[in-house]
């Protein structure tokens, strides 16, 4: 039987092998395409992610989890190599339909909404939802009794469907699977309900909490693929059938204790859990470890922030020229940019420039989304800066530019910009200060600057503390450098006029 | 030299001049005295087109300023004010220098930017002008390191070095300190000896009966006397003119 089971699996692959090889049809597929590329692009959130996908408490630089042993053995098995792309796990099929990389697997449950929108592979994993409660509550035997109390759990899960179904619930919902543990240990809510690989990582290993009643409800983790990437689908149907038959699924189940016939049984047990092992060693790592990968996000906050805010400047004097000298449809346009930019979140314009562009087909790279939606922002506060700066120049300079023979450019440039930019460097300082810290904002579309780099280790290693504080002082001595060198340029201007 | 007819301007619905007239001629120095509020500083910013007017013509020199009436001038018309303006140097009541830049740029930013002029062409010229101010110590300083008049000498070296064939005035000693009135006035009155032609708005009425060839006396937006000065401050031919004379006078 094995050895049958063996052959048919060998036969499969062969299968998939000619698939691959067969002449391809005029429009080239994603399969195709991606063994041109040589990688496997794979969505996921690393953030709080044991133990589908985390950094290494021992080497923070590494990425690992189930889910990342079963990305490499599906990228093996197409003959590419697995590359990890980091998104928010609820913007992860937003992502995916971008075209930010070609699967997203990340214990996304499949479900029928999900299911018009993208396509799923075969199930690869069996979940069920845990309730977990203080170790002192005895209000709580099932998800029944949570009428009336709070209870928590992440946004766009299933469990959260279940929450919000039963009614009378107050649902808290977080976007990351360590925040509802931390909030339920402190006594903010009742009861978490979430997967169970979540529950028994983060869950069952605080002394302070204990499972409630059986796991309810039963769905299935599918990969996501988009629509008409059918022939990847297909591909990976084929792929996920052969790990099964051959066993390494199983290996990587029982290697991150994850393997159980009805995937259950095994997380009521209070039996020692491998998953407590890995976050009690990270808990303990030395604090250098995580070092390289702040400074790096550090530098990407820097370079961020100064690449935005010398976009802001040019934007924003161009807005306020237009504003205040411009003909008559491009004043007004200024004006509205301006007011609208300093009318609505920088947030919601990071999305729209993120998320909702490729609606209408135009699709940004992180960076350059954060650029402009940085860039585009502060040109507003920018351009009222300037405004201020030139409206408090007396009119007898304009005036006496203009009895020189000046041209209305001439004197704009020579005249009065200077002596305006000197009234506007401190508001701009202090606007190139803050934009530095609101370019924590643009975490949220994927960009792994110096906040996401600390909310995924936090989450990985529970140290909020300090590795916040770490963080706080990395940020500190970039800024304050910042101001001093701008209160020199202040004086230095003034300098020159004394 | 210079040539107005018939200009007329309102502002905010009132009529501020009905139609006023003036010849002046070339190396002529001409005084505008009257009330304050009479009109003269605005006739005065009518001749290089920093006030617009709704009609008549002004002439300097035979380029023509004429009436616009758009709410936004053109290209075109802005550049017509400015071909009068290169022929018009203006000095201001409040200096108006440029306080970001020292004496030096202050004189030779026009020349070089508008005229064209190399840096060093300008600064040479800016150095004989500051002379001629007696001002060449403060070459290197900036406009707020300087006394009042010493900033007007300035204006009137920067206003210089654009080489105009008219130069104007309005008010230039109205926000001085008393003992730096003359310093100023004893420059302008090189200039005019020298031959410049000028129009000098004024409240020192010596000074207008010491250097003007004709005065020019402005009440409520209409010219009310023109003539030599002995016969404006000796005899003068209107009321209106006597009751302002004898307003100032007798300060």
């Amino acid at each position: 039987m094995e050895r049958f089971l063996r052959m048919s699996s060998l036969l499969l692959g062969l299968c998939v092998l000619l698939y691959w090889a067969a002449p391809s049809a005029s429009k080239p597929g994603a399969l195709e395409e991606m063994r041109k590329r040589g990688y496997l692009l794979w969505g996921s959130d690393a953030e709080g992610g044991a133990p589908y996908i985390f950094p290494d408490p021992k080497d923070p630089e590494r990425l690992i989890g189930f889910e990342v042993e079963l990305a490499a053995a599906i990228a093996r098995e197409l003959g590419v190599t697995a590359k990890q792309a980091q998104n928010a796990w609820d913007s992860l099929i937003p992502g995916l339909q971008r075209g930010d990389y070609d699967i997203a697997m990340n214990g996304i449950e499949i479900t029928p909404q999900r299911k018009q929108e993208v396509l799923f592979s075969v199930p690869y994993y069996v979940y069920t939802e845990q309730l977990v409660v203080r170790k002192d509550e005895d209000r709580i035997q099932g998800v029944e009794d949570l009428r009336g109390l709070k209870a928590g759990t992440l946004s766009g899960t299933v469990a959260q469907d279940i929450l919000m179904g039963l009614g009378g619930v107050d649902v808290k919902i977080y976007s990351g699977q360590v925040e509802p543990y931390e909030d339920l240990a402190i006594g903010r809510i009742d009861a978490v309900l979430l997967d169970l690989p979540i529950a028994a990582y983060y869950g069952k290993p605080n002394p302070k909490l204990r499972y409630a009643g059986r796991p309810v409800g039963e769905g299935f983790y599918g990969i996501a693929m988009r629509k008409g990437d059918a022939d990847l689908q297909r591909a990976i149907n084929e792929i996920l059938a052969k790990l099964l038959i051959s066993g390494e699924l199983k290996r990587i189940y029982e290697k991150w204790d994850l393997w159980n016939e009805a995937q259950e049984k095994l997380y009521r047990n209070t039996g020692e859990s491998s998953g407590y092992r890995g976050l009690e060693e990270s808990r303990k790592a030395p604090v250098q470890t995580f070092f390289p990968l702040l400074l790096k996000g550090a530098g990407i906050t820097l370079f961020i922030s100064a690449t935005s805010m010398l976009f802001a400047i040019a934007l924003g004097l161009f807005l306020t020229l237009s504003r205040l000298y411009g003909r008559a449809p491009f004043s007004g346009l200024a004006t509205a940019y301006i007011e609208i930019y300093r009318g609505t979140p920088l947030l919601i314009q990071l999305y729209i420039l993120y998320y909702g562009l490729p609606n209408i087909g135009i699709s940004l790279s992180p960076f350059a989304a954060a650029f402009l939606g940085l860039g585009m922002n502060y040109a507003a506060y920018e351009a009222e800066l300037y405004r201020a700066g030139i409206s408090a120049i007396p009119r007898g300079q304009m005036e006496a530019a203009f009895s020189l023979g000046m041209t209305r450019g001439t004197a704009v440039r020579r005249i009065i910009l200077p002596q305006a930019f000197r009234i506007a460097l401190p508001g701009v300082t202090n606007d190139f200060i803050a934009l530095f810290k609101d370019s924590s904002l643009v975490s949220i579309i994927a960009m792994v600057e110096l906040t996401k780099t600390y909310t995924i280790l936090a989450a990985s290693t529970l140290r909020f503390f300090e590795l916040g504080l770490i963080v706080a002082v990395l940020y500190f001595i970039m800024s304050y450098p910042l101001s001093l060198l701008a209160r020199r340029l202040e004086e230095h201007l003034k300098g020159k006029r004394r | 030299m210079i040539r107005i007819r018939n200009l007329h301007k309102a502002f905010g619905g009132q009529q501020l001049f009905g139609g006023i007239d003036l010849d002046v001629a070339s190396a002529e120095a001409v005084v505008c005295i009257g009330p304050s509020g009479s009109g003269k500083s605005t006739f005065l910013r009518c001749i290089n087109g920093l006030e617009q007017f709704q009609r008549g013509e002004v002439e300097v020199d035979g380029t023509a300023l004429h009436s616009v009436n758009r709410a936004r001038p053109t290209g075109a018309d802005r550049e017509a004010i400015r071909q009068v303006r290169l022929k018009v140097g203006m000095v201001f009541q409040q200096f108006n220098l440029f306080p970001h830049m020292s004496v030096l740029d202050n004189i030779t930013e026009a020349p070089v930017q508008v005229l064209g002029e190399s840096r060093e062409q300008a600064a040479e010229r800016a150095r004989s002008l500051l002379k001629r101010v007696n001002l060449e110590a403060k070459v290197n300083s900036y406009p707020d390191q300087l006394s009042g008049g010493e900033q007007q000498r300035v204006a009137i070296a920067r206003a210089l070095a654009m080489r105009p064939r008219v130069m104007l005035f309005d008010e230039p000693t109205s926000s001085l300190d008393p003992e730096m009135v003359g310093e100023v006035l004893s420059v302008i009155r090189d200039l005019v000896n020298d031959g410049m032609t000028t129009v000098i708005v004024t409240h020192e009425m010596g000074f207008a009966r010491e250097i003007a060839d004709r005065v020019v006396v402005f009440d409520r937006g209409e010219i009310v006397e023109i003539g030599p000065p002995e016969t404006i401050f000796r005899s003068p031919r209107t009321e209106r003119t006597r009751a302002f004379l004898s307003r100032v006078l007798k300060l």
